[in-house]
């Protein structure tokens, strides 16, 4: 079994603390993505796992087997970095097979273990070149051929595709993914994009300076965020977040709008609070609050709104093709189940209504 | 308005040429003219001590049928030979053993790196002298002091013809490892620091990383240091003239103290200058090759 614990890790650097205490459980065959802002420290976080940092503190075990002390060829694991650090005097092949040449496997095993990761990543034609005659997204593929080439019991990423055009960070994600599902391999993988966490991982750990902000499956985060971070760090366009107070079963904003409250809201009055949408549940509808279109972005497939509310930016997405005009007013409703009210001083969500 | 002269003065201005002008007047005044001038001389029977001469091959002809140019040439590509191998080993060794340090954040390395620095950019007739006190026999040579007094006997290292090419050899590189070393260690500043971590990862330990990583990175930057270095080397001359002088027995008399010899101690003109072709001919092979290697990085960059 090849599950990841990580037990009250801590990062420190001199006198700054990087990390100040991380536990999180992996378990066997789980894509795991960490996720949060630059600097946050899970490149960091990932390093120590994979022992190219050593650890201020705490445990990390894999596999059942504490590692913090061994070094990275010990540890039975497989990194991909963000810029590929494939060497480059070596063929393809031998980059692919060079774990297995420095553990003396025999060459006639090393050539057909190398022929098996590059036929399921489509590098079979590329095996006698150098990575400097590669695209970037065939280099790409060849880190991940080097990696799955020694079959250990986890993958490490660090941002792999952040190197990549937008549409072929689109084609890879899927084929990481695909060959998640068909390998089973234990994957921890970092980027600070939200969209490859929300459409890869199995469970996104949301980070902050060093402090784990709320960890679940994709779908979790996105429907019930744990806070202000999270609610605005994942889901795109980002939640639309105003600024209130509860009275008397609404919600008013500071500049006086009232939105709607669907549900009992006891215990609420007074305090400041913020009140949480996404884009894409806010509808067009006449019994609806009243905002003033400022932008209308068509994508194609829907229409995204740059509304005014006072003084509050609130997007929308409407699935429907709409004609309204910069300047033109109309009345829009938040979804009743998808409302979002959060404690404004914590940042923590208070209730989901 | 002067705008028409001031804009024929700003075309003056952005021409090339004329930034090059200065600098191309002192090369042509003090290096073409006195190189050609050797040349020229070279197929001469010029001497310092007669005014006349007449042209001739007659200079080349003795040069190269004289027993000791060979020998000459012998002892300058073992001089240059052994700085060079000694110079890439040494520098390769300093270079990785400071920019360890350095990642290390240890403290003495600038000391080291200093020290080193310093013995470069003392003049080699310093380093010449200074080497000559330190290991002369007499009774002011330092080391045979301690050596006399520790084993009752001195070494040679000045005066025995078997030793004293070794001597300079070694003067010449502690004279000049920095150079080697400081190539060496801005290459390594290029390696890039994932190309070790992915090959940590791959199971390589420091000796595997060194012949997979660095070395290969590294190549062409050695190449490029060992060209310069071997010019460097058949070229010596002030090292050499101040530590032995071409002794013992001409045992460490290279190419360059020999040129100076014939023109300066035998008066002949005409053989030095040929024997100084033959020199600039070696540079050139060199410099050519150092060219190529040049060309052959910047296209794999
Ligand atoms: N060697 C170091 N010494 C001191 N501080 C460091 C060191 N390495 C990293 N840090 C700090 O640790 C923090 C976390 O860095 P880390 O690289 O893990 O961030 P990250 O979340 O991966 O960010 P990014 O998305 O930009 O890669 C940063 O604030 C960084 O400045
Ligand atoms: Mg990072």
């Amino acid at each position: 079994m090849s599950q990841v614990t990580i037990a009250n890790v801590r990062k420190t650097y001199g006198s700054a603390t990087i990390i100040p205490d991380v536990s999180l459980d992996i378990s066997d065959g789980e894509f795991v993505i960490l996720v949060g802002p630059s600097g946050c420290g899970k490149s960091t976080l990932l390093r120590m796992i994979a022992g190219l940092e050593a650890i201020s503190g705490g445990d990390i075990a894999i596999g059942g087997r504490v590692v913090n002390n061994l070094q990275p060829k010990e540890r039975d694991i497989a990194m991909v970095f963000q810029n590929y650090a494939l060497y480059p005097h070596m063929t393809v092949a031998d980059n692919m097979g060079f774990s297995l040449r420095l553990s003396k496997v025999p060459k006639a095993q090393i050539a057909e273990d190398v022929a098996k990761a590059a036929k399921i990543l489509g590098l079979t034609a590329l095996l006698d070149r150098y990575p400097g005659q590669l695209s970037g997204g065939q280099r790409q593929r060849v880190a991940m051929g080097r990696a799955i080439v020694r079959n250990p019991q986890v993958f490490l990423f660090d941002e792999p595709l952040s190197n990549l055009d937008a549409k072929l960070r689109v084609q890879m994600r899927a084929e990481i993914k695909e060959l998640h599902q068909k390998l089973k391999t234990t994957t921890i993988y970092v980027t600070h994009d939200q969209i490859e966490a929300m459409t890869m991982a199995d469970k996104i750990v949301v980070m902050r300076s060093g402090v784990i902000e709320q960890i679940g499956a994709p779908l979790e985060l996105y429907d019930h965020p744990r806070n202000l971070f999270v609610a605005s760090f994942i889901g795109s366009p980002s939640m639309n977040l105003i600024h209130g107070r509860v009275e008397g079963g609404h919600f008013v904003s500071d500049g006086g709008h009232r939105l709607p409250l669907p549900r009992a809201t006891a215990g609420l009055e007074g305090r400041p609070l913020v009140y949480g949408v996404r884009p894409e549940h806010l509808a067009l509808a006449d019994d609806g609050f009243e905002v003033e279109i400022a932008v209308v972005e068509p994508t194609g497939s829907e229409s995204h709104v740059l509304a005014r509310l006072g003084d509050n930016d609130l997007t929308c997405v409407f699935r429907e093709r709409i004609t309204l005009r910069s300047g033109d007013r109309v009345r829009v409703r938040p979804e009743p189940d998808n409302i979002h009210i959060f404690d404004a001083q914590s940042g923590d969500r208070v209730i989901q209504v | 308005m002067t705008s028409t002269s001031s804009s024929a003065w700003a075309r003056v201005q952005d021409s090339p040429w004329f930034w090059l002008l200065p600098a191309g007047l002192f090369l042509l005044v003090f290096y073409t003219w006195p190189l050609l001038d050797v040349v020229r001389l070279s197929f001469t029977n010029a001497s310092l001590v007669a005014p006349d001469y007449d042209y001739t091959f007659d200079s080349y002809r003795r040069v190269l049928r004289d027993p000791s140019t060979l020998r000459t040439l012998k002892v300058t590509f073992l001089f240059a030979g052994g700085s060079v191998i000694l110079k890439l080993v040494l520098g390769m060794a300093l270079a990785l053993a400071i920019d360890a340090g350095v990642k290390r954040g240890l403290h003495g390395i600038v000391l080291v790196r200093t020290s080193v620095l310093a013995a470069w950019v003392i003049p080699g007739v310093v380093v010449g002298v200074l080497w000559k006190i330190l290991l002369s026999t007499s009774s002011h040579g330092l080391l045979n002091y301690w050596i006399q007094a520790a084993f009752g006997n001195s070494v040679g290292f000045l005066t025995d013809p078997d030793i004293a090419l070794s001597t300079a050899i070694l003067a010449n590189v502690w004279r000049g490892v920095a150079f080697t070393m400081i190539l060496l260690y801005a290459g390594l500043q290029r390696i890039p620091p994932e190309l070790y971590e992915a090959a940590r990862v791959d199971g390589a330990g420091a000796i595997a990383r060194f012949r997979f990583v660095t070395l290969p990175t590294l190549a062409p930057v050695i190449f490029i240091a060992l060209v310069l270095i071997t010019i460097g080397g058949i070229n010596t001359f002030d090292l050499i003239m101040a530590l032995t002088e071409g002794g013992p027995a001409r045992a460490t008399e290279v190419v360059g103290l020999r040129v100076y010899q014939q023109v300066f101690q035998f008066m002949n003109l005409g053989r030095g200058a040929a024997l100084a072709v033959l020199l600039l001919a070696v540079n050139l092979l060199m410099t050519l090759i150092y060219l190529r290697l040049l060309r052959i990085n910047r296209k794999t960059d």
